[in-house]
Parts: C-alpha cells; structure tokens; sequence
C-alpha cells in the first residue's frame, strides 16, 4: 500500500515538473521552487529524486512511454501504413496540443539540452520505447511492400523531424490555423514522401 | 551380428559421403556396421545387387527424382524397396530430407519426409522410422548419431533436438559483436558480426555446427564467411551475401526473438559505443 | 557390344563395350546424370555462385569455390592480396592432397585387392581436411573464397597450427611411400608396383603422350606439352560439343584430345621421379598413377612454403565492387584443368559455364580420331577396364554438373 502511495506522489510531481520546466525553462526551476509548487518539503521531494538531473532522464523516459504506447496501439491495428500515418500525426498533434508539456519538453528541453542526458541517457536508451515502435512501423511498412526500403535515420528525421518543427511554430504561434487544420494534408505529405514506387 | 547398412544416392553432389569420412575416430564406427554398400568405402555389393538387400539401416544421401538411373534400376523404386525392409532409414544431408539445392533446377525432386516445407508424399508411410540430418553437408558427428542413436528427440522436420534444438549462432566467436550490434565492416577481418549485412543466418538456423566445430577446429562464421542456413528447408535462398533488411532492420529476427524484443536491445545497446568492440583485436600493421 | 556400369568413381558412367578375342574394340562413355547447376546459377546475385559452386562435387568443390571467386574477379578486374591469393593456394592444394590419398586407397588399392591401413589413411585426411578448415571454416563447401580476398583473417596462431599439421603430414607420408625413388621403391608404393607387375599390366592405358595444363600457381605453370615441345595452352583454343546419349560434353583443343590433371602437370614441371617412370613406361597407367601420389607429396612442401611466406600485415579480403561483363579463368583441380566462364548482367548471372577435367579424360572420339579414354582403352585386356579407367580418377558428379 505504501508504495502504490509512493508511487502515486512520484507521478504527481513528474507532471508537476513536466509542467514547470516547459513553461519556465529547466534552468530556470530549482528543486525548491518545484517542491513550493508541489506544497512539499524540498527535503521530502530528494526522496523521490536523488537530484534534478535524475527527475530529468526519468521525465524523458516517462514521456518516452507514454508516445510510445500509443504508437504500439496504432501499430498493432490492421490497418495501412497509410492510415497508420495519419493516425500518427493526428495523435501526435493532438497531444501537442492537449498536453504540449510532454512534446515541449521532448523538443526544448531533451533535445536541446544532451549534456544533462550525457550519463544514463546515452544514444536511444532514454527514448527506446518510443523509437522502436516507430522503427516497427516502418519495418512492417516497408515489409508490406507499401513504404519504400531506405536507412531508418532518413526516414525517422523526415517524420518526426517535419512534426516536431510544425509544433514548433504552433508554440512560437505563428501558425494562422489550429493545428488539426494541417493533419490531413501532413500526413498526405509524409505519405507520399515514404511511399514505394511501385 | 552386426547391423547391415546400405548406403544409397539420389540426387547428390558426395559431399556427405566425403564429410562424414572427416568423422574423428571413423574406424571405430564403421566397425561397428556390416556394410552393403557405401559410394566410396569398401562394401560388400555392387550397384546392381542392391534391390535384392536386406539393410537394417538404409541411408539416403541426395535427393528423390523419378527416372533417376542408379545402375540398371530407378533410385525412386529402389529406395522404396529398401527402405520398407529398413528399421531405421537415415536421410543424411538436406538433399535427402527436403530435396535440396537440386530442386532450384527441377522442383520434382523430394526428400524422404519433406519436399522443401511441404510433407513429401511418402511422410504418411516412412515417418515412423526416418531420422533427418540435415546440412549441405551434414557434419561427420551428425551423421555418426544418426546412424547409432537410440531415441532421438525429434522436432518438426524428425532432426535431432541433441544436434538441431542449438542455432548455429550459440558458440560464435562473433558473439560479443552480435550482443553490442557491432556489425562487420567488410569480409575478411576477425571483427564484426556478419547478421547486419553480411546475411549471417546463424541466429535462425538450427544446428550445432558452432558448439562442435568442423573438422574439430573452425566453423564458416569464425572463418568470417556467414551462415547459409544450409540445415533449414528454404536451404539456398536468394542474395546469400548480403542481410535483406526492411529499413536497415533485419528482415528475419533471431530464433523464437520478437521484432519488439529484439529492436528494444537493439537500441540500448547501440546507444554504448564499446571501446574494445571498434577496434582491431590484433594490429598487425 | 556390352553395357558395363562404372560405379563409386563420384557417381557412375555406363561404357557400351565392344570386346573381341579378350581385347577391346570399341568403348563409348556415357554420363546418365545431369543436375542443372549451370540453369540454377542463371539470374542469381552473382556471388551466390560462390555457395552454389562448391555443391557441384563433394570432393572438389573447393577448386570449383576457389574458380567461381577467380573469374569474378577477372571480371570486374579485381587483384586480391598476395596473402589471400597464397591462402587460396593452401586450401585448394590441401583438397587436392585430401583427394589424391582417397583416390589412391580407397580406388586404387581397393580394386587391386591390396590391403591398407584405413585408421591411418582416414586419420591422414582428416588432418588435411583440418588444416584447410584452419582457413576455410569447413571441408567440404566452404564458401570462404570471395572477390576481393578470402574471409578469413588468421593470426600467427593459426599459421602456426597449420605448419604442425603440414609437418607431420610430411611424416606421415614419408612412412607410407618412402622416398619416391624409382630405383628403390618403398612401403605402399613398393606393394602396388609389384601388384600391377605380377597382373603385368604395367604398360597399359597409354594415350596420347600429350598433356596440357591452363591454371598457373605456385605449382605448375599453364602449359602444352607435345612432342617433347612446351607451348602455352590458351583458353579460345578450348572447343566443347555435345555428345549423343551423355550429359557429359567433349572438350578439345585445336581439334585435339589432350590429357590433363596429375600426370600432365608433373611432366609438365619434370622432375626425375616421373620422368624416369615416363621414359620406362610412357603415359601407361603406371605412370598416372604413381605421378599423382608423387604430386601429393609436392603439394605438402608448396602448403608448408606458403604458410611460411605469409604476410599477415596484408588485407585478407579488399574492397571489391562487382562490374559486369564476361571473363574465363582456369585452375588446376585435383583431376586437372578446371575452367569456369561467367557472364554478369545487371549485378547477375546471365551464364555460367564450367569444363571439368574429367571431361578432358573421358569425352568419346571417333574411330579416326579416338578420345583420351578410347586410346587409353582400345587393344588393351578386357578384363583391365576398370583398372584403367580408374587410373584417370575420375568425377561422375563435377562432369555432370
């Protein structure tokens, strides 16, 4: 019982901080403005996590999970790798949207920041559970003669490279729509691009 | 008494016949059989005496195809004929158990039990008392307990599980690379796992060529050439030197291994770059 | 006229015998097999026939491994290392060593009905076998010959592995023949000269007196030797033709039929061994036979050069990139020139050829030109058929590819 109580605490503060950090910048948020957030002792708060770099890596994979099984969801319908697609950025926008501190801190903070991932989080360890749904997507794409056959970096930095820079602009609003507006024409775009020639 | 064993080719190349004279303490075992007939050993008859023998164990090197002339008889007829009076009918080398490389040229030609995956039309009557050994070639050691096993495990295809329940992946000198994912740059080097690109099919072929070794010393994939599968029924595909992969990833994973398994390893494991595992383990420069 | 069965020479061959007053008129040779390697190889990723080749032959299939490799190379106009090419040497030699000993007990003694030691000689070959495995991976169909190189990449290790096994060889083979000494022959070679003495078939099996080796190594050098005269054998020159009733194709050159293999390349490189055995007993069965265990024993002191002028500081295998085009190459195999002609189209196989040597031995002539085989033959004992077809050592499998 104790531990299911731990482990509630543990998730509220990892939203609480997800929160913050995009909103204030993860330089910005101490471990005491985040235990002041959180209504506890900064004390209390080191139980959970042994140092701020330790909550980061753990954020990342939390946030890692959380895409990833979603993407598995997707990937595990019998469906075209077509409509997977568009499955794929419709999720993916629609948390950009709806919780945007999961994709904030995926683009602004992990990405730009790897020298606080350097230990613990070298390569994919930290994003594994996403990045390999992806890599099943594709595979099974490819496979199924619908996606055209190339290096898996060529591929993924088109796909998520294009979503992540159209979140982008929606949180520096520069985009004149709301962002399900281009759903349907971006997933076309990433379709057409990945498709086999056949 | 000595068990009476006939040795018998179809459609072969010998190279069973040659292999399993590589059998470490050979005389040992050819002692212990009178022998009817062998294509290159010493035996008591010749070709055109053998539809009258009686074997105990006939083994089948090479595959089945009707009208295939062995001496003034039919080979189909005459392993029909030999193999009902057999106990035991050992088909040595995936010629005989599932028709083998010959078949790329003439699909009709069978194995014993199996005409590539597909039961053979004679699996019904023969499968009580057929024991494949698989391999092009099969290894001696195969073949010796093919001949002498008392009661084999047998999987699926009736291959051994003491000798086939292994891939020839367990016992690669290559292994460290394999767990690290580093993959062989080229051929000709002691490093590098050959699964990558080299279209290494060690980690899905059964057999236990990497635990004990040909010619009791080396095995394709410590020589740097990869595994051809040559123990499974699909035994030659296509591209044998090169991995077919679906967006870099291997297309055929490792026995029994999920895709999702394997690619989540995959990525930790690529995440660390072993110091030792890039770098040449002798430089002789 | 008679058909006789030739069995356990790799495979069989029928012979459509005319024999009068106990001597032989007429022979035809007729191959029944045929496996269609040439039709699998077409339209496959051209280095596939590297896994394909080998299966040609059980016993051979190294130089058929060893071949495939060279004429893709020359293809696309790749030289590998001298350490790859000597490496080569060393496993292709040890399959014809491996090869000459079997063919010699397991043929030879067999059908003369002398005893032997099988332990020993069984032990003999393994130990060749092991030592090309060294390098190779595996006897037989090792598949670690590729453009470019070889797979394997040894360390002084394995060189020094190797260099026992081909030392004790050497000794080995010194305790069964002695010292090749025509004028004091030895042990087994002492046992069969004398056996073939008594059936007094020692000047039979002669054939032309012509020899003609293509492949050049460490060995022997590519050659045509008539009348005494040493003249470059060259590959257009090579003529094949179907032949009634036979998967088996006639091979000539310039219209001729030469004999190729053990005894063509030890006259072609002389020596006094087999030339005083020439001078007494011509190109007779006496002569083939003892040519090719005299050349086995050569081979041993060529592995154990080889091993010792390695330079493991080279490239086992270099980069190589496949063209197209068409090319054919040959090397010297256990039974004799071996020649393989490849077309690449698009990265693949458009055709793929292969003369064995066992076609140079064995084709069938006609009256006013008789084969190999048929001159070897012809007026001889019928009751000496199979001996003297066995002096040839032949392949039924390579020829019926």
């Amino acid at each position: 019982m104790a531990k299911e109580v731990k482990e509630r605490r543990k998730h509220q503060i990892m939203e609480a901080a997800l929160k913050l950090f995009s909103k204030e910048g993860f330089f910005e948020v101490t471990m005491a403005d985040l235990a002041k957030e959180l209504g506890m002792s900064v004390g209390n708060l080191y139980n959970y996590f042994t140092s701020k770099e330790a909550l980061a890596k753990e954020l990342i994979l939390y946030i890692s999970k959380i895409l990833g099984e979603e993407i598995r969801r997707i990937n595990l319908l019998s469906i075209s790798a077509k409509e997977k697609i568009y499955k794929i950025v419709d999720f993916y926008f629609h948390t950009a949207k709806e919780r945007p501190e999961l994709i904030e801190y995926f683009l602004r903070i992990y990405l730009a920041h790897r020298e606080v991932f350097k230990h613990g989080c070298e390569g994919m360890i930290c994003v594994g559970p996403f990045v390999t749904e992806i890599m099943i997507f594709f595979e099974e794409g490819v496979r199924s003669g619908e996606l055209r056959d190339q290096d898996f970096f060529s591929a993924f930095g088109l796909f998520m490279g294009y979503l992540g820079g159209m979140v982008f602009l929606m949180g520096e609003r520069m985009l004149p729509n709301e962002i399900e507006y281009y759903i349907e024409d971006i997933a076309q775009n990433i379709y057409r691009a990945l498709k086999s020639e056949a | 008494m000595k068990p009476k064993i006939l040795w018998l080719q179809g459609v072969t190349c010998n190279g069973n016949s040659h292999s399993f004279f590589n059998l470490p303490n050979f005389k040992t075992l050819y002692d212990q059989f009178e022998w009817l007939y062998h294509p290159i050993l010493p035996s008591k008859l010749s070709l055109d005496e053998l539809f009258d023998a009686k074997p105990e164990i006939l083994v089948l090197e090479g595959g089945l195809k009707n009208g295939w002339q062995k001496g003034q008889e039919e080979v189909v007829a005459l392993f029909l004929k030999l193999a009902s009076r057999a106990k035991r009918v050992v088909a040595v080398g995936s010629c005989a158990v599932y028709g083998g490389v010959f078949r790329e040229y003439e699909k009709s030609i069978s194995g014993v039990l199996f005409q590539g995956e597909q039961k053979s039309r004679w699996y019904e009557a023969l499968k009580a008392k057929t024991i494949n050994i698989p391999g092009c070639p099969a290894h001696p050691e195969w073949i010796a307990f093919g001949l002498s096993a008392a009661q084999p495990h047998l999987d699926s295809y009736h291959r051994p599980k003491e000798i086939f329940a292994y891939t020839v992946h367990s016992g690669c000198s290559r292994n460290e690379y394999f767990e690290w994912k580093v993959d062989a740059e080229g051929f000709g080097t002691k490093e590098g796992c050959l699964y990558y690109k080299q279209g290494c099919q060690a980690p899905y072929t059964h057999g236990s060529c990497n635990k004990i070794l040909w010619n009791e010393i080396n095995s394709k994939t410590r020589a740097g050439t990869p595994c051809f599968g040559c123990t499974e029924p699909q035994f030659p595909k296509k591209e044998l030197f090169k991995t077919k992969t679906y967006m870099g990833i291997p297309a055929t994973m490792p026995l029994g291994v999920p895709k999702r398994a394997y690619l989540t390893l995959t990525g930790v494991a690529k995440s660390f770059r072993i110091e030792r595992l890039t770098q040449r383990l002798i430089d002789e420069s | 006229m008679r058909v006789e069965l030739l069995e356990k020479i790799e495979g069989e061959a029928f012979l459509d015998m005319e024999c009068e007053r106990g001597r032989i008129q007429n022979i035809y040779v007729r191959f029944p097999h045929y496996r269609g390697i040439e039709e699998i190889l077409r339209s496959r990723p051209a280095l596939d026939a590297l896994v394909i080749n080998p299966r040609i032959c059980g016993i051979c299939g190294h130089a058929h491994l060893i071949a495939t490799a060279m004429v893709l190379e020359k293809v696309s106009g790749i030289v590998p290392t001298q350490k790859a090419k000597k490496i080569r040497e060393i496993t292709r030699f040890c399959e014809i060593v491996q090869n000459h000993l079997k063919w010699f007990y397991l043929v030879i003694f067999v059908q003369l009905g002398l005893p032997f030691d099988m332990d020993r000689v069984q032990r003999i070959i393994r130990e060749i076998n092991k030592l090309l495995a060294i390098f190779g991976g595996q006897w037989p169909h090792s598949s670690y010959a590729l453009p470019g190189g070889v797979t394997c990449d040894p360390t002084q290790l394995e060189i020094l592995q190797a260099s026992h096994i081909a030392q004790s060889l050497q000794r080995e083979f010194g305790l069964l023949f002695g010292d090749f000494d025509i004028k004091n022959l030895q042990k087994d070679l002492k046992k069969l000269f004398d056996k073939l003495n008594r059936l007094d078939v020692l000047h039979l099996g002669k054939g032309y007196d012509r020899f003609i080796v293509f492949g050049s190594d460490g060995y022997v050098q590519n050659a045509k030797l008539l009348h005494g005269k040493i003249r470059p054998a060259r590959l257009e020159y090579v003529k094949e033709q179907e032949q009634p009733k036979s998967f088996a194709k006639r091979v000539t050159y310039k219209g001729k039929f030469y004999e190729t293999g053990p005894l063509a390349r030890t006259m072609i490189r002389g020596g006094t061994f087999v030339k005083r055995l020439h001078r007494r007993y011509k190109d007779s069965l006496t002569t083939r036979i003892f040519a090719r265990i005299y050349e086995a024993a050569q081979l041993l002191q060529n592995i154990k050069n080889n091993l010792s002028t390695l330079d493991l500081s080279q490239e086992s295998a270099i980069e190589a990139s496949l063209q197209d085009g068409k090319a054919s190459i040959a090397i010297e195999a256990a039974r004799g020139s071996l020649i393989h002609t490849v077309e690449i189209e698009n990265q693949r196989i458009k055709n793929y050829s292969i003369v064995t040597p066992t076609q140079w031995n064995l084709s069938n002539g006609s009256k006013d030109n008789l084969s190999l085989i048929q001159k070897a033959l012809v007026g001889a004992p019928c009751t000496h058929t199979d001996l003297i077809f066995r002096t040839f050592d032949i392949c039924s499998v390579c020829t019926t590819h």
